[in-house]
């Protein structure tokens, strides 16, 4: 089998964590109203790793990827980077959306080139970088083109990019290719791994898809329903075989029963709860 | 711009038939108008037979284009055709030019912070029934009978349109989007000017637009009252002398005033946020 369970919070993974989730709780509103989202959650990704949250919908993994990503403080505990305490969105921390989160009115180039310029660069040394982004995600040719000219797979591409473009030390990813068309996706996925080896990034990367995880990913988390915590955590090995037919073999087909069997069961409490609302 | 070589979403103006489509509606426009001066050329004769109705109620179209080449030549009143057209102009332009450049910007602060919009929210919403026209006794008492009062009635028609549609253009730009500006490292300042603003711009020209038109339904008004010229002035005028003809002249200038500021706004609209609905 080529997924191990195993404890990502343990005191030798926390003590070398490239990013740490210490505690981290989220409560939405307050009084009778209040929904919990997110228990503690105690999590440690070590720098270069590729980890993959997969969970029922609702389930609070959006929520965590925000705290992360500093749009949201959680009620308790705290996320840290290099052992800093996160308190605000920062350039070292990249974030990639569903869709939506272009700038409609700029050229891909300015999308792209748009982080470099928030940091100070100047205006030729901006697009210098961003051409370079812009070919590593096989978009050249499309610089001067306006989101809305591009394919849905196409503009999450730019996304990619600009969030690459200032070089940032962990990419955060929300559900990236959900709105994609299965093909497109699964070119995606290859291509994000090769990004993903080429440049060593530390990622997260939400996704409501075990098969996804399972292929891009270095470790694998398993959230419960709401209030989400860590059901399960894997270390994963399809990742660093650049086959991309691995999900075809008997071992990954395992590997996927196993997380399948898990997930399903907060799925059903997921459904049970939207249903008792 | 295309210079790739993949495939790419087409532009809507490059499909064929919707491009036909716009063609055979642009003609059906055509006709439609032309249409309409046809049945008024039969009703007024137009020397050719003997009018349906009087010439009092209603001119031919011949009567009022050669009362429109006197009046363009001669003048009304003492003033000329092109004086009383831009005193109009001007009284609509310094008005219109008020409410955007204090409009736009009082708009995006309501949007933008909420100690703003409490203090002004009350001001504007409480007088928003209020029909402005009905105000303009009170403007002559309070800033006299010259050009103050009827700048004044305009803009407190205008103004509460422009500022209300920045603040909501500019409360409805994507969270997305601005989380997706704070983590590339962007300061306030630049995600206002880099990212709310050019995002609330087709917000703000939608409201622009609707805009045009109350101005001018304003200006009309405006010039009702203790004025000496203008074309609205002109054509209430003539109509105290049954002076149909003039009438005619005055209220085809108005619009055409209107049409013409309208299609400026779409074009500087279709050139400025090019990407309007496109999200």
């Amino acid at each position: 089998m080529a997924i191990r369970s195993l404890d990502l919070a343990s005191p030798a993974r926390r003590s070398d964590a490239k990013l740490l989730i210490d505690g981290a709780s989220k409560r939405f509103g307050s009084g009778a109203n209040a929904v919990l989202a997110l228990k503690p959650i105690d999590l440690a990704i070590g720098a270069g790793e590729f980890l993959a949250i997969v969970g029922p919908s609702g389930c609070g993994k959006s929520t965590l990827l925000n705290i992360v990503a500093g749009f949201e403080t959680p009620t308790s505990g705290r996320a840290l980077l290099d052992g800093n305490t996160i308190g605000a969105p920062g350039p070292e921390r990249g974030v990639v959306f569903q869709q939506g989160a272009l700038f409609t009115w700029m050229s891909v180039l300015d999308n792209v080139a748009f982080g470099p310029r928030a940091l100070g660069r100047g205006v030729a040394e901006a697009r210098a970088i961003a051409e370079r982004y812009i070919e590593l995600v096989g978009l050249s040719g499309f610089a001067n083109h306006f989101p809305y000219q591009l394919s849905g797979g196409m503009q999450q591409r730019v996304g990619i990019a600009r969030a690459l473009a200032n070089e940032p030390e962990v990419l955060l990813m929300d559900e990236p290719f959900a709105a994609l068309d299965q093909q497109t996706r699964e070119i995606l996925q290859e291509e994000i791994r090769a990004i993903w080896r080429r440049t060593r990034k530390t990622i997260l990367w939400i996704t409501h898809s075990i098969e996804e995880a399972l292929f891009i990913a270095t470790h694998v988390v398993v959230m419960t329903a709401r209030p989400g915590r860590i059901k399960a955590a894997f270390a994963c090995d399809f990742s660093r075989d650049s086959d991309p037919l691995v999900t075809t073999t008997a071992a990954f087909s395992e590997a996927k029963r196993t997380i399948v069997a898990l997930l399903r069961q907060e799925s059903l409490e997921a459904q049970r709860q939207e249903a008792a609302v | 711009m295309a210079n790739g070589t993949e495939t790419v979403a087409a532009p809507v103006d490059e499909d064929v038939p919707v491009r036909r489509l716009a063609r055979r509606d642009r003609w059906l426009g055509l006709a439609s108008f032309a249409a309409m001066l046809v049945v008024w050329f039969a009703i007024t004769g137009s020397g050719l037979w003997p009018p349906l109705v009087s010439a009092t109620f209603l001119p031919s179209p011949v009567a009022v284009a050669k009362t429109f080449w006197s009046l363009a030549n001669k003048g009304y009143q003492g003033h000329t055709l092109l004086h009383h057209f831009l005193i109009s102009l001007m009284r609509f332009g310094i008005a219109f030019t008020f409410c955007v450049a204090v409009g736009v910007p009082v708009g995006l602060l309501m949007g933008m912070h909420s100690g703003v919009r409490a203090v002004l929210d009350p001001p504007i919403e409480t007088t928003r029934p209020i029909p402005k026209l009905a105000l303009l006794p009170l403007f002559i008492i309070w800033f006299g009978i010259g050009e103050l009062s009827k700048t004044i009635v305009i803009i407190a028609a205008v103004f509460p349109l422009i500022s209300i549609s920045a603040m909501q253009a500019v409360r409805a730009v994507s969270l997305r989007k601005i989380q997706a500006a704070q983590s590339l490292g962007a300061s306030r300042r630049t995600i206002f000017w880099r990212v709310l603003l050019p995002a609330s711009l087709p917000g703000i020209f939608t409201g622009l637009r609707v805009s045009v038109g109350i101005g001018v339904t304003m200006l009309v008004g405006a010039e009702m009252v203790a004025t000496s010229d203008g074309v609205a002035w002109m054509a209430l005028t003539a109509a105290d002398f049954v002076q149909t003809d003039v009438v005619l002249v005055g209220v085809l200038i108005m619009a055409a005033l209107g049409y013409g500021l309208d299609q400026l706004f779409r074009a500087l609209e279709h050139r400025v946020v090019h990407w309007t609905g496109k999200d």
